[in-house]
């Protein structure tokens, strides 16, 4: 190579610039190319002037992307830039990233265009980090979206299982409730009546089961709880409940009303309610000591509270005890439920427009309240 | 949504036949800013963007409706039923002649004769056919594309770079030419450049003219003779130009292309 000219002269801007600076045809052709440029890619000028033309350096990509981007945009912007583009090195084996200024101009009544580029390897490396973590962002997105419904997908198939195995129970459970009855009646031996009663309270809890499981699916399926709301006589409504459990428990059920007993609300559903929650009391609660069930009726609300005494529900336990599948340990696997009627007693409360909750602890007992604004 | 906002769609012109003119891949309608004025005051003229370039409605781009040219071959099939009175010429350039090719077979009725400017039926070498590429080289454009996004993050500035001497060319254009979302754009050119229309050349019967450029990377010289051969109607012309838009570059040449074409079909 020639000896480097002199830095302070007019030619060596050009030449020494900081940049590749070159003149091509329009057809591409080198024109004019200065030292930097030529430093870059290993050639020398005389190998690029009249030899080459500027898309020769490309990659084949590239020169697609100048087809079909490049000159276009030339002839109708006449110029381009901020282009991106690999320039392969002499050596045949390497290319550099550059990125390309471009103007179409006119250079003694012909057509020429002026290219600037500087190589851009740093920006280059960093771009495509970006533009790969932006790709594994996307996959990742992709696949917990998919996880997701998946997720979804076995979830509604489960509750809605379990929907239909509890509907299709009830006709069987049904059938044994009402022959159980009649054999109540037939039978007269005392050890066999004993027993006729054992699959008659059997019988009963199964029954409040599966309804509350399809109550469950019902609220969980987004459907909500469904109720039919009348006038009625709260002490009355619960009376009837309490009745039912009284048979197999003598004496120990208590029942306390306040104010007059007119409220709104549906009866079928604070007997499941009541079910539910005095089931639980006599469960859980000291096989002695009495439960007791007050209802109670203002012109501004009504409540119905169910209180025994015994073990209290331990503090962890006490405020996810209206979720589903949430029941104390310490009962035995007889007098276990599968979890699901406290969560129904809340849902019943809510759809009456109010709220359920309780009160714990070893001196007072355990008391559930299920409070419902007039509306 | 409607086709013209999904396209953008434009009319021009006005005569007996209409000119559908469909842009290539890489930019937009405007492309066609040299041949429009030659041909507005003869006849009605269509200009659209397919769905994904320029103007165009990019929440309509669909990844599967796209995934084949069919989909922007039944975008096209309802702007000529929208916006265009037979005699219906159909000028594609580059991908889009393949697009116009799928249309017409799918609706002969709808096209009288088409005009391909650049086309090719298959980019990818097979066997004895040269189409100019392998697979790796369209890698290779993939990979240019992701790294330029042109006019969607930064843009061309002719201002700043010294062309005032185009006043012509206003902010408008400067912000549409070639935008393209870079996801889209990639996608775009995989589904053209993994094109393969081989097989339903001869099922075009409608006259069909070739305008080869004698130096185009894009779509080489043999690619317009296949073409021509596998065509039944159709006629090969090839003109002086180097690179891959005759149209903005020798507008003239295409021109006349197209004239004696049209003038022979009795348009």
């Amino acid at each position: 190579m020639a000896t480097p000219p002199d830095p302070n002269t007019e030619n060596s801007l050009f030449d020494r610039a900081p940049c590749g600076l070159m003149r091509c045809a329009e057809d591409g052709r080198f024109l004019l190319v200065n030292h930097t440029f030529c430093e870059w890619l290993g050639y020398d000028a005389e190998a690029l002037v009249g030899q080459l033309r500027f898309q020769d350096l490309l990659t084949v990509g590239g020169r697609i992307f100048h087809h079909t981007h490049w000159l276009p945009l030339l002839e109708m912007q006449r110029s381009i830039s901020e282009v991106k583009l690999e320039l392969k090195h002499r050596d045949g084996s390497t290319t550099l990233p550059m990125v390309v200024n471009a103007v179409l101009r006119m250079a003694d009544g012909v057509k020429v265009q002026d290219i600037a580029a500087y190589v851009a390897r740093d920006r280059d490396k960093y771009e495509r980090e970006l533009v790969s973590s932006r790709m594994k962002l996307q996959e990742l997105v992709t696949e917990s979206k998919r996880l997701h419904e998946e997720a979804r997908d076995r979830a509604l198939f489960a509750e809605q299982m379990i929907g239909i195995v509890s509907h299709d129970l009830r006709n069987p459970i049904s059938t044994i409730q009402m022959a159980t009855t009649l054999l109540q009646h037939a039978v007269v031996d005392k050890a066999q009546r004993s027993i006729v009663e054992r699959i008659f309270r059997s019988t009963q809890r199964a029954n409040r089961l599966l309804v509350d499981l399809l109550d469950f699916t019902q609220a969980r399926l987004g459907r909500g709880l469904s109720t039919t709301l009348q006038p009625i006589d709260l002490h009355s409504t619960i009376r009837e409940a309490i009745e039912e459990f009284s048979l197999n428990h003598p004496g120990r059920l208590q029942h306390a009303t306040v104010g007059e007993g007119a409220c709104t609300a549906d009866p079928n559903r604070l007997v499941q309610l009541v079910g539910n929650l005095v089931g639980n009391a006599l469960t859980y609660g000291n096989d002695e000591t009495p439960v007791t069930v007050t209802s109670r009726v203002s012109p501004q609300r009504f409540s119905i509270r169910v209180h025994n005494f015994g073990p209290p529900i331990p503090s962890a336990t006490l405020s996810k005890v209206f979720e589903p599948m949430t029941r104390g340990t310490t009962a035995t696997s007889v007098q276990r439920s599968v979890g699901l009627g406290l969560f129904i007693v809340r849902q019943i409360a809510q759809a009456h427009g109010g709220t359920a909750s309780v009160t714990s602890s070893a001196e007072h007992g355990t008391a559930f309240e299920i409070d419902v604004p007039s509306t | 949504m409607s086709v013209a906002v999904r396209n953008r769609v434009r009319v021009v012109g006005s005569g007996k036949a209409t000119l559908v003119f469909a842009h290539g891949f890489g930019c937009d309608q405007n492309m066609w800013r040299l041949l429009v004025p030659t041909y507005a005051d003869r006849f009605r003229i269509v200009l659209f963007d397919l769905v994904g370039s320029g103007g165009s409605d990019l929440t309509a781009f669909d990844v599967q409706k796209y995934a084949t040219l069919q989909g922007y071959a039944d975008d096209v099939l309802e702007i000529v039923e929208e916006f265009a009175s037979a005699p219906v010429i159909f000028v594609g350039h580059s991908v889009s002649a393949t697009i116009g090719i799928l249309a017409g077979i799918k609706a002969p009725a709808a096209f009288a004769g088409h005009v391909m400017i650049g086309p090719s039926p298959c980019y990818i070498n097979d066997g004895e056919y040269v189409g100019g590429f392998t697979r790796a080289d369209i890698e290779s454009l993939l990979d240019t594309l992701e790294s330029n996004y042109l006019g969607w993050s930064s843009n061309m500035a002719p201002a700043i770079m010294g062309a005032r001497e185009q006043p012509e060319l206003g902010i408008e254009l400067t912000n549409s030419f070639c935008r393209t979302d870079p996801e889209i754009a990639k996608h775009f050119a995989r589904v053209t450049f993994l094109s393969d229309h081989r097989a339903e050349l001869p099922q075009l019967t409608a006259p069909a003219l070739i305008v080869q450029c004698n130096d185009d990377l894009i779509a080489p010289l043999t690619v317009g003779s296949y073409m021509q051969r596998k065509l039944p109607n159709g006629t090969l012309r090839v003109i002086d130009n180097v690179g891959h838009c005759p149209h903005l570059s020798s507008p003239g040449q295409c021109a006349s292309a197209m004239d004696e074409f049209m003038a022979a079909q009795g348009w």
